[in-house]
């Protein structure tokens, strides 16, 4: 086992997500073949658009169920609770699972699916979600399918494929329409899914302070908002924040306005303790953990990135500085 | 008490380290040998009498399940290479059914002495073959089905899934099955001896219950984490289950479990019990938890007999001889022991 497993042994897990023909499988194919010397579980649906060239294929059917708890955003995948569950048992012989969705897949509940089986809680880790977008048809599936724009908003890194086939114009438009709906994925430009596998595999999570010192400033002032439009937005806290409090307050934000709230991320310097804690949500689903250190002499800020639909900005930056220490 | 445990594992087990996760334990009907099916594919066998343990290559991925075959020795196997296989007690291979590129999730089989049955499940489709590998039956559920049992005389057989549970009679010629409705992620099932209840464990930490004769439905919630281990007593007074940090025994006599609270075994440390089975005769059940330890309590008198104790990782299987004068278990870890209880 090589170094893709973490201290606690847990195995990182890439969904790669995207829409019928914008490059999904050639990417997998690429990711496969490419001579890393790693063994991948590969995850595919039988409505794949290509074969996928590997050792160990596992072909489901997406079985999505809803929670028993009346609520509709609160799904997940059955089938990859059976399938991550199957392949621990044959664990030390592969390097990392890679779970490729159908086009027309909502990626929340393969996210959600790691947040509530315990068993894929402690064997797995969801290191990355990957979308594939080309730069041709992307303008066009935004307008016909809504899960184009969900599959954006989910994404930790984005492969816009087929840049060649665009003009720079064209390109820098598409690019703006990325990033309207998400300004804090990881965007890589490509042709034939040549993306390098070292920006794609083992994204250690993620390295949320590192996206937002490069995440462009969006001009927002102008535009026309339409509330159901999905936006990204995140907000800094300076002084420490207190565990309770966030606690409290992301948890009554989640439960009132966890339909709407597709992703949230955040890096938590809290008081009291030299360690990074890193939360996350899926709609309502949440998960926290510390994670390394802070070095020495960086500055202890708090962030935290919102991306969903309504978002209230001023209230959002209100609740979030209120949980900093009196 | 790990010290009393330990005596018993030394002077009455029969163990060894497998180097692979131990998947499932089975005696053979005839309680000749133990099978243990493990996650690199192979099934190690240990036979009652001597100390060699035999390996068998069985399948080229991960065994996910195993059961007793119908005949007296032998057993049934379903791997993540798509097959369902049959191991004779000499430990032949032979292949049962391929399913291509689709895993063989669960497996079962039935025998009254005369009729022989075994059942795969892959996907969606529960398919029941004869003793001579002829394939009587496919049925379809609307989801993969997720566990199956028959009957305890083989006249029906019943299947987990999203949504609830499937009960389908094995001789019928139309087929279509009587539905059990309940919302939500159904991930195994077990049958009352009686035949009239059948019980899933749910994705969701909990169990839930009908009662065929009268369609009463069965609640039984509180587990902190998901429920595993599934057995009814023999008697079929009591149904145990894994996933608190307790063997939790729901009452099924003087009208059923409903608005009672169950009785807990073995608990009180906060060491979650991760699998469970009934004794085959007694109201025993055997118990093992996510630290290695290992008990055997008297659901009467609630006294407890610790058999092995803490250390060696989660338990993820136990199986009783068909008479119940031995026990084995294995776990994560790759550690396996058969257990003789019988009085010397
Ligand atoms: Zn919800």
């Amino acid at each position: 086992m090589a170094e893709a497993v973490n201290p606690e042994g847990q195995v990182p897990v890439t969904v790669l997500t995207g829409y019928l023909g914008a490059g999904k499988t050639t990417l997998l194919n690429r990711i496969l073949s490419e001579n890393h010397g790693k063994k991948y579980a590969v995850v595919i649906n039988e409505f794949g658009e290509l074969g996928v060239d590997n050792d160990l294929v596992v072909d489901t059917d997406e079985e999505v169920f809803e929670m028993n708890n009346g609520c509709i955003c609160c799904t997940v995948r059955g089938d990859l609770i059976r399938i991550v569950t199957g392949l621990m048992k044959r664990r030390g012989k592969f390097d990392g699972i890679i779970i490729e969705t159908t086009g027309l897949a909502n990626p929340a509940p393969v996210a959600q699916t790691f947040f509530v089986d315990d068993t894929v809680k402690e064997k797995t880790r969801l290191d990355a979600i990957i979308t594939v977008v080309d730069a041709l048809n992307l303008p066009q599936r935004l307008i016909d399918s809504a899960e184009a724009e969900e599959q954006i908003a989910f994404a930790d890194v984005i492969v816009l494929n087929k840049v060649d086939l665009v003009t720079t114009e064209a390109l820098s438009a598409v690019e703006a329409q990325i990033r309207k709906i998400n300004k804090y994925a990881k965007i890589h430009h490509a042709t034939k899914g040549s993306v390098p596998i070292t920006e794609l595999l083992n994204q250690g999570a993620f390295d949320l302070n590192r996206v937002l010192v490069h995440a462009p400033e969006f001009l927002t002032s102008d535009e026309h908002e339409h509330n159901d439009e999905i936006r990204s937005m995140s907000f800094e806290a300076e002084k420490p924040i207190d565990a309770e409090r966030f606690n409290a307050w992301i948890g009554a934000l989640l439960a009132e306005k966890g339909g709407d709230m597709l992703r949230t991320k955040g890096i938590l310097s809290y008081e009291g303790d030299d360690r990074r804690f890193a939360f996350q949500a899926v709609h309502m689903m949440a998960d926290g953990d510390f994670i390394g250190a802070w070095k020495a002499g960086e500055p202890r800020t708090s962030r935290i990135v919102f991306i969903g639909r309504n978002l209230n900005r001023p209230q959002l930056r209100r609740g979030f500085e209120s949980c900093q220490v009196a | 008490m790990s010290e009393t445990a330990e005596k018993i594992l030394q002077t009455r087990g029969k163990t060894t380290e497998l180097d692979a996760y131990v998947v499932k334990a089975s005696f053979d009907r005839a309680g000749t040998a133990c099978a243990f099916a493990l996650g690199d594919g192979t099934v190690a066998i240990k036979p009652l009498a001597g100390e060699a343990w035999h390996r068998v290559p069985t399948h080229e991925g991960a065994i996910l399940a195993l059961a007793t075959d119908a005949a007296p020795q032998g057993w049934i196997t379903g791997g993540d290479d798509g097959h369902f296989m049959r191991i004779g007690p000499d430990g032949a291979i032979t292949l049962i059914a391929p399913f291509g590129m689709r895993w063989v999730d669960t497996v079962t089989s039935f025998t009254d002495g005369r009729t022989r049955l075994v059942a795969c499940s892959s996907g969606k489709k529960l398919m029941v073959f004869d003793a001579a590998n002829t394939k009587l039956k496919t049925l379809e559920h609307p989801s993969t089905v997720t566990g199956m049992v028959f009957d305890g005389k083989g006249k029906r057989i019943a299947a987990s899934h999203y949504d609830g549970a499937s009960v389908w009679l094995v001789a019928s010629r139309s087929d279509s099955p009587r539905k059990l409705d309940w919302k939500g992620s159904h991930i195994g099932i077990v049958m009352s001896p009686d035949g009239d209840s059948v019980v899933t464990a749910m994705q969701e930490n909990a169990l839930h219950g009908w009662r065929l004769s009268d369609n009463q439905h069965m609640r039984m919630t509180g587990y902190p984490s998901k429920t595993l281990g599934l057995s009814f007593s023999k008697s079929g007074k009591w149904l145990a289950s894994s996933g608190a940090d307790s063997v939790v025994l729901w009452p099924f006599f003087g009208g059923g479990p409903m608005g009672k609270p169950p009785t807990e075994l073995a608990g009180g440390d906060g060491i979650t019990c991760t699998y469970v089975a009934c004794h085959p005769k007694d109201d025993l059940v055997a118990a093992a938890f996510e630290d290695g330890l290992v008990v055997i309590a008297d659901i009467g008198s609630a006294r407890i007999l610790p058999v092995a104790g803490p250390g060696r990782g989660p338990v993820t299987t136990l199986a009783w001889s068909p008479d119940g004068s031995h026990l084995a278990f294995g776990t994560e870890g790759g550690f396996a022991a058969v257990i003789d209880l019988s009085k010397t």
